[in-house]
């Protein structure tokens, strides 16, 4: 069996055009990113046909019958390792994983670990807006100490995750930031995203009017910055995370940090080495009567 | 039936494994049908273990309670197991200056069991041996007793640790005099013991089977269906089948994922399955419990899944090590929402092997998921297997279309169209040329648009539910084995074939095993049958009910408390099997044990 790429057909956005209409709040982020992923994969050249783009559950996984494509919305917390099994099954197709940051740093925070650890050869999009909107605004683990939300009036007690302190404990090959506000960004670290060779962190800061008083549109478009036009280069780990963790000011967006030099996991499998086809390529019923001698 | 076994016992890691199989691997070859049991506990140094080797010239498929040979590393074994053995047969121990308690002393001597106490300290020393060869030592003894030539031992040794060079070799062939010299200079009260085990005459047609665990015959399986992706994570007993595959992975090219999690494990399968592999995971019934969310998820997106099921006993860690049946109820039930599923269940290395592609097949053509259950009995016991039918199993992908001219008529809505015959609509993959959808987790219409109206809620959950329908149309009834009294053996038949009979024995799993081998030894004195359900859900009644017509009892054979099989069967309106032999301890059944009690029940 073999799957056919054919890159002719991608050259508009309007080629992932959907009927559904958009259901999300007014100036909620996720318009901004609906655009921009579009946008991204257009410019890179992929056609609807050739991409899966998975979802987890949440406000933004409501994208997931808005763009065309082939897609997948899952279960809530387990987008990444469903997107990494269909990845290494064909991994000639591009695979997008979004995740909003209650199902990425509580529910499934072990699966982005071991994501990042592994390095799957894919793109995973945080959906950064600082709670969980779908169930009406409960606090999450990147969401500000003190603040009163949803289920916690007096404020939640714990402390906040340092979401790239963290990542970049991890040991990355690909940290991004962007903001919903900003689509070319976004369009150029996605695109980015896309083309590196392993797993791609990339986290989008973005509004929820509905339930983030803290971190609004306003806010994101008045602190967040282009740290690449301002000469930063992606390259040092240590710099990058420094730069990433200090939003006491300014938030640095862009390519915060990217390192080609690493294998991805696909690349590692002994097994797969020198192997033109993918695994999805290769289902047939085997004469196993070869490896019968060991038992005998 | 002539039977005669052999149980090596010790600490973990003293090579009571590589005792009993190399034991094995000499008797297959000698022209045997072997049956290897292992018991052990969940530690990796110390504690109590076995291997049990239940040796024939017929098929058996079972291991007894009493033996002929025990063999103690430690004085444990002296302690805990010298009473099963049988009357005249032998103890061989390497314990100084063991004194048995006066009443098992009695009790033994009554039985005329010899006790050798084997100096293998002293052996090894004199001829420097390190103490790791003292497996070699005790294998020749035991080969030895049991009548084997020096020569046969040897080709195994050289077999198994000829890479190690000459002089490892030379040592080791050392050992194996020093053993064979120990038995034929033993001292005269001890002679007797030469004649107490006999083994029957061989049977050539042995020679050329295979000596494979169920979870080996398991990965063949998987491997023969074309299963080429696995992620797992380590839980007894499901792990053997994980670590055969991923020792395979360089030869076989499969993709191997130990995950972190069995939640990761059963996503990254569901993920390889939905971009258009074969991908399975394997756990064991704590790990299921993680699993079963995304089993949901795949029910609803209609995506193909397998996720192997290898029980031991409950609830929480319960006996980790040991097994049980305690999961039919929790493979059916589990997992929430109402969704099609198909469950299956291994017995043997016959089945492992030929259950597999089946399993694709069905969850292929009906684009949901399958649970093959198997347990630690069948994952751990060493079965003697006849080379694998490569012809058998066939390849069915259901509505899966591949074809460039069929991919573009496809429209979005075709993929979960409530239309589609029987509810199986077709399915098309990411990367193919055709208009695109959504595996959407969310209740949908027919191009996955999330869509939460009323009338679609029922056409879609219809759509599924008309799966189940055309499922339970398709599997077939549980196989009926009568036997065959002149040959002795066991063969399937129909249920025309049958006429009166006493008793019907009703079971499923590796409780095949022993059961056949009850029913075959018993043949001329119990007119019975045994009816073995491999397909479990959906579960049809239809032939139970005929044959406990003919029957003049009927008696369920579970390891469970609960008679789950029995309950299934009342579930879905099928009769009431009120005569019931189960256990729980997590032991299997033993051909001594089941014979005396389905002998109890079919007068």
């Amino acid at each position: 069996m073999s799957i056919p790429l054919d890159s002719s057909s991608a050259k508009k956005m309007h080629a992932y055009h959907c009927a559904n209409q958009c259901t999300w709040c007014d100036g909620c982020g996720d318009y901004g990113i609906w655009t921009a992923v579009k946008r991204s994969l257009v410019e890179s050249g992929i056609a609807p046909h050739q991409v899966l783009l998975c979802y987890d559950v949440g406000c933004h996984g409501n994208t997931s019958d808005k763009l065309l494509g082939y897609r997948f919305h899952g279960l809530h917390g387990r987008v990444i390792p469903f997107a990494a099994g269909a990845k290494l099954a064909n991994p000639k197709i591009p695979v997008l994983a979004f995740g909003g940051d209650g199902a990425s740093f509580s529910e499934g925070v072990g699966h982005l670990v071991h994501g990042i650890r592994s390095n799957y050869p894919m793109t995973f999009v945080l959906y950064n807006n600082g709670n969980y909107g779908l169930t009406t605004g409960q606090a999450s683990s990147l969401t500000q100490q003190g603040q009163p939300m949803n289920s916690s009036p007096n404020g939640i007690p714990e402390h906040t995750l340092n979401a790239m302190d963290f990542v970049f404990s991890l040991e990355p090959t690909f940290v991004a930031r962007a903001w919903s506000g900003d689509i070319a960004m976004m369009t150029r670290v996605l695109k980015a995203a896309i083309a590196h060779r392993g797993f791609a962190f990339v986290d989008i800061l973005q509004a929820c009017p509905t339930y983030n008083y803290f971190a609004t549109h306003e806010m994101l478009l008045e602190r967040c910055y282009d740290a690449n036009t301002e000469g930063h280069k992606p390259v040092d780990a240590a710099k990058a995370r420094h730069l990433a963790m200090d939003t006491s000011k300014r938030i640095a967006c862009g390519i915060l940090y990217q390192c080609e030099d690493i294998p991805s996991f696909y690349e590692r499998l002994e097994p797969r080495r020198g192997r033109r086809t993918t695994v999805a390529e290769e289902v047939e019923i085997v004469d196993t009567g070869k490896w019968e001698r060991m038992f005998q | 039936m002539f039977r005669v076994s052999l149980k090596v016992t010790g600490a973990q890691g003293q090579g009571v494994n590589s005792v009993g199989e190399m034991c094995a691997k000499g008797l297959k070859r000698a022209g045997y049908c072997l049956f290897g049991y292992r018991e052990y506990m969940s530690l990796i140094k110390g504690g109590h273990s076995s291997f049990q080797l239940d040796v024939s010239d017929e098929q058996i498929e079972s291991s007894e309670t009493q033996v002929d040979i025990l063999v103690c590393f430690n004085h444990h074994g002296l302690e805990r197991n010298a009473l099963e053995v049988k009357k005249g047969g032998v103890i061989i121990h390497q314990t100084p200056q063991w004194k048995f308690p006066y009443d098992v002393q009695k009790s033994l001597d009554d039985r005329g069991v010899t006790i050798v106490n084997l100096p293998s300290e002293e052996i090894l020393q004199k001829i420097k041996a390190k103490p790791m060869l003292g497996n070699v030592l005790i294998t020749s003894v035991v080969w030895s007793i049991l009548g084997r030539s020096a020569d046969d031992l040897k080709d195994l040794v050289r077999e198994q640790f000829g890479h190690k060079g000459e002089k490892v070799l030379e040592m080791n062939f050392q050992c194996i005099h020093e053993g064979f010299d120990f038995v034929q200079g033993m001292k005269n009260e001890e002679l007797r013991m030469k004649n107490a085990v006999q083994l029957p005459e061989p049977d050539v047609r042995w020679k050329d089977h295979l000596l494979i665990t169920g979870s080996q015959a398991m990965g063949l399986g998987l491997l023969h269906a074309g299963c080429r992706m696995y992620c797992g994570y380590p839980m007894t007993p499901s792990s053997p089948l994980l670590s055969f595959i991923a020792e395979m992975q360089n030869e076989t090219g499969m993709v191997i994922k130990q995950a972190e999690d069995e939640i990761t494990a059963a996503q990254m399968m569901s993920g390889a399955m939905l971009m258009g592999t074969r991908a399975a995971t394997g756990t064991s019934g704590g790990g299921f419990d993680l699993m079963t969310e995304t089993l949901s998820l795949n029910a609803i997106i209609e995506n193909p899944s397998v996720f192997v099921l290898a029980q031991r006993p409950g609830p929480a860690t319960g006996l980790p090590t040991w097994t049980g049946q305690g999961d039919l109820l929790l493979a059916i039930g589990s997992a929430h929402g109402e969704f099609a599923r198909c469950v299956v269940s291994v017995s043997d290395a016959q089945d492992c092997f030929d259950v597999m592609p089946d399993a694709f097949n069905i969850a292929e053509k009906y684009q949901t998921p399958v649970v093959v259950m198997t347990d630690k009995q069948i994952a751990e016991a060493l079965y003697t297997q006849s080379s694998y039918d490569q012809k058998k199993a066939k390849l069915d992908r259901g509505l899966l279309v591949t074809d460039p001219k069929a991919l573009k008529k496809l429209k979005s809505a075709d993929r979960y169209d409530p239309a589609a015959k029987d509810g199986i609509s077709p399915r098309w993959l990411p990367g193919a040329e055709a208009a695109t959808y959504c595996a959407q987790g969310d209740e949908h219409s027919g191009d996955g648009s999330v869509d939460e109206t009323a009338k679609n809620a029922v056409e879609q959950m219809e759509k599924r539910m008309k799966k189940m329908q055309a499922m339970e149309r398709e599997m077939p009834e549980p196989t009926i084995f009568t036997m065959d009294s002149s040959s002795g053996k066991a063969v399937s038949c129909q249920l025309s074939a049958v006429s009166d009979i006493d008793l019907l024995v009703v079971s499923w799993g590796s409780n095949k095993g022993p059961i056949l081998d009850v029913l075959k030894a018993e043949s001329r004195k119990l007119k019975a049958i045994y009816l073995h359900y491999t397909y479990l859900w959906p579960m049809k009644t239809e032939r139970l009910k005929r044959l406990m017509s003919k029957a003049k009892r009927t008696v369920l054979v579970e390891c469970n408390h609960g008679g789950q099989l029995g309950q299934v069967i009342q579930l879905v309106g099928g009769p009431a099997i009120e005569d019931k032999i189960l256990k729980y301890d997590g032991r299997p059944f033993f051909v001594d044990e089941l014979c005396s009690k389905l002998i109890a029940h079919s007068s």
